[in-house]
């Protein structure tokens, strides 16, 4: 079967790179995850204070930045995406949704089934974090309704962890190997795989500059610093860093040969994203801060045209036809 | 307005029956428009079973097109803000007329035959003053301009008649103008409406949503045969914000939005690319090709099924439930999981995908 496979491979330029990108990027993300939320939701049934649990909540984090963008699959299963990180939130749900559960001392953090069907702007990083580092919240005891809150969430987001990394390796990523196969219901082409995992490459670059800086960034004469992503907790820029790694790592894995452009813009817009010295892009309302910004911004879209020509156009895909032409 | 001698001429004319059907065409059972893999623009004939019926080059990219209800033709347009539409005999392959928008007018895409498919209905753009205008032309002459009327709105987009010829129009309400291309100009103040309109240009009843809606641009429409209108729309408003993307109506009530679960709603990307009831009408879905989802909700319960198929957008319905395209070439049928149909490697299926 192996060895089938393997000569399938080589007959067929569109599949280089995608069972590379799954063995060496995607299923050492997805492990990474589901030990970090595991070690997460330890440390909370141990200690639920907010003191205890947030280098936890950041190495949780850290690793979700290693799989963010691969929206498709076992991580948009369920809506997962959004439950795990519930951001964009432009109607204000997460603040509204954690308050209402504490009000109410909502039972459904007695049992993580229950739990599970709370509304996805109550559950994961995003509601954690506030938990943990909102001051009006993070002062709770042990025995509280938010050291439970704590420990459910915690919990909830180790159990989407291991479920993602279980259904990458038992299912998804054959899945993905066997694209264009008999039976194959959802990659349809051999190419069609390849295109996934482009798209998720390519969208995970312009989320970074469309949306974690261009969010905060807002209009010249509105900029919307309190727009960052996860700024509570001081991470917004480290968010930018992790994913750029994750993704240059990414583009390595998926392409068919040496990707030099891709590496040096990559490089540049780490090194502007490095030397930013704005955790929070709490800058952007200074022109001098803010230009920093746009550069990095800039060096990020710049990622762009070299992935195209290094990696995509190798593999034969392009963004969608659709997706990005409407009408 | 139609010139009344025009209208009435053009009726009796319709008596002499046309010499092909859609039976020498193959009976395709729906028509798309696609690239290819050299980057040539088609029209795409496909047979229920996804088999492909015709395929004939187009010069441009299409964007929609309307298939007259008895004669195998087709007329193709090409995407907004385009100045012409080609009429095309499916049989031969022949572009058979070239319908030039007026000057100072342009199509927007979409259009829709009335009078037993005599006159043909076509979205268009007064440059000018920005209104929205339905032109008329007549196919017994040669599709020949022979009027226009208002849709009665501003960027008027998909256009349905009924069997009793009722035009029904999507007022996406964004204005546009040729020498800023697509850019949109006034979405701050747009104020998308759903118009049934008759063919003096009479505004019969008018659908506007709620103020909070304002930036849902009504742009794609489908009627079931118990006359249910589902509008589709496109959030102008925050990607992110998770707003209804379809609505229905019923002539004389009000309509009613209909939403999947948050998560499910804001992976839409606020954004509706097509819409199709199913034959029976117990079914109605739309496609979101940014968010690769299908949602089918059933009429009757507002129970929703999210699919997903990357790139998505042409939907249909088929002899049974629905079918849609997508831009990796894929032909679908969308029954409790997503089953494919055929699969045309190296095509792109465009936008819309329009049932005969």
């Amino acid at each position: 079967m192996r060895v089938v496979l393997a000569l399938a491979l080589l007959a067929n330029p569109a599949l280089a790179g995608v069972p590379e990108a799954v063995r060496d990027h995607i299923l050492p993300a997805t492990a990474q995850f589901s030990d970090a939320s595991g070690a997460l939701a330890e440390a909370a049934l141990n200690d639920c204070t907010a003191n205890a649990l947030q280098d936890d909540f950041h190495a949780t984090y850290d690793a979700w930045m290693g799989l963010a963008h691969l929206r498709f699959g076992p991580v948009e299963e369920d809506g997962r995406v959004l439950a795990i990180s519930f951001w964009p939130d432009t109607r204000g749900m997460v603040p509204r949704t954690v308050a209402g559960l504490i009000a109410d001392e909502d039972l459904a953090v007695e049992d993580p089934a229950s739990f599970a069907e709370v509304s996805i702007a109550g559950r994961g990083l995003s509601a954690l974090e506030r938990l943990l580092f909102e001051p009006q919240l993070s002062g709770y005891i042990k025995e509280s309704y938010s050291c439970k809150f704590a420990q459910a969430l915690s919990v909830d987001l180790a159990a989407m962890a291991q479920a993602i990394d279980k259904e990458w390796r038992t299912d998804f990523a054959q899945v993905v190997t066997s694209a264009g196969a008999e039976g194959n219901a959802t990659f349809l082409t051999e190419s069609e795989a390849a295109q996934a995992l482009y798209t998720s490459l390519t969208t995970g670059i312009e989320f970074n500059a469309d949306q974690r800086i261009g969010r905060p960034l807002g209009t010249f004469d509105r900029p919307r610093p309190t727009r960052a992503e996860a700024h509570r907790s001081g991470r917004s820029l480290r968010n930018v860093i992790l994913s750029l790694e994750a993704l240059n790592s990414f583009a390595h894995a998926l392409a068919d040969g040496p990707t030099p452009q891709t590496d040096a813009a990559f490089q540049a817009a780490l090194g502007a994203a490095r030397e930013l010295d704005d955790p929070v892009f709490a800058g952007v309302e200074d022109p001098q801060a803010r230009l920093k910004a746009e550069i990095l911004q800039q060096r990020i879209k710049a990622i762009l045209p070299a992935v195209s020509n290094e990696v995509g156009v190798p593999l034969g895909v392009s963004a969608g036809f659709n997706a990005t032409d409407g009408d | 307005m139609i010139p009344r001698r025009a209208f009435l001429g053009s009726l009796l004319a319709a008596a002499s029956a046309p010499r092909l059907s859609w039976a020498d065409a193959g009976d395709p059972a729906w028509l798309g428009a696609a690239r290819d893999s050299s980057g040539a623009y088609l029209l795409i004939g496909l047979a229920q079973d996804g088999a492909e019926r015709f395929r004939i080059p187009l010069p441009t990219r299409g964007h929609a097109a309307a298939a007259h209800p008895t004669a195998p033709e087709a007329v193709a347009f090409a995407r907004r803000p385009g100045a012409f539409a080609l009429v095309i005999d499916c049989v031969s392959g022949a572009v058979t007329h070239r319908l030039q928008s007026p000057q100072g007018r342009h199509f927007y895409g979409h259009g829709a035959f009335i009078a037993g498919g005599d006159i043909l209905c076509t979205t268009e753009n007064e440059i000018e003053s920005g209104a929205g205008r339905i032109g008329l032309w007549s196919r017994k002459r040669g599709y020949e301009r022979i009027g226009e009327i208002a849709s009665h709105g501003i960027g008027p987009h998909e256009i349905l008649s009924t069997p009793d010829d009722v035009l029904i129009v999507a007022n996406g309400g964004i204005r546009t103008h040729p020498d800023h291309g697509r850019d949109k100009l006034n979405v701050p103040e747009m104020r998308p409406s759903l118009a049934y309109v008759a063919p003096d240009g009479t505004l019969l009843e008018e659908v506007v949503l709620e103020e909070d809606l304002h930036l849902n641009s009504i742009r794609h429409l489908a009627r079931a045969a118990d006359g249910t209108v589902a509008f589709a729309m496109q959030w102008q408003g925050d990607v992110s914000d998770p707003v209804p993307l379809l609505g229905l109506h019923k002539r004389g009530a009000a309509p009613r939005l209909l939403s999947a679960d948050l998560a499910e709603q804001m992976a839409m990307q606020g954004y509706a690319g097509s819409v199709a009831f199913s034959r029976t009408g117990a079914d109605v879905a739309i496609t979101s090709p940014r968010g690769g989802r299908v949602h089918r909700f059933n009429v009757g319960s507002d129970a929703v099924q999210s699919l997903t198929r990357a790139d998505v957008c042409g939907l249909a319905p088929a002899a049974r439930g629905l079918v849609a395209t997508d831009g990796l070439g894929g032909v679908i049928r969308l029954s409790t999981s997503v089953e494919p149909l055929a699969s045309f490697s190296g095509l792109s299926w465009d936008n819309h995908l329009v049932a005969l």
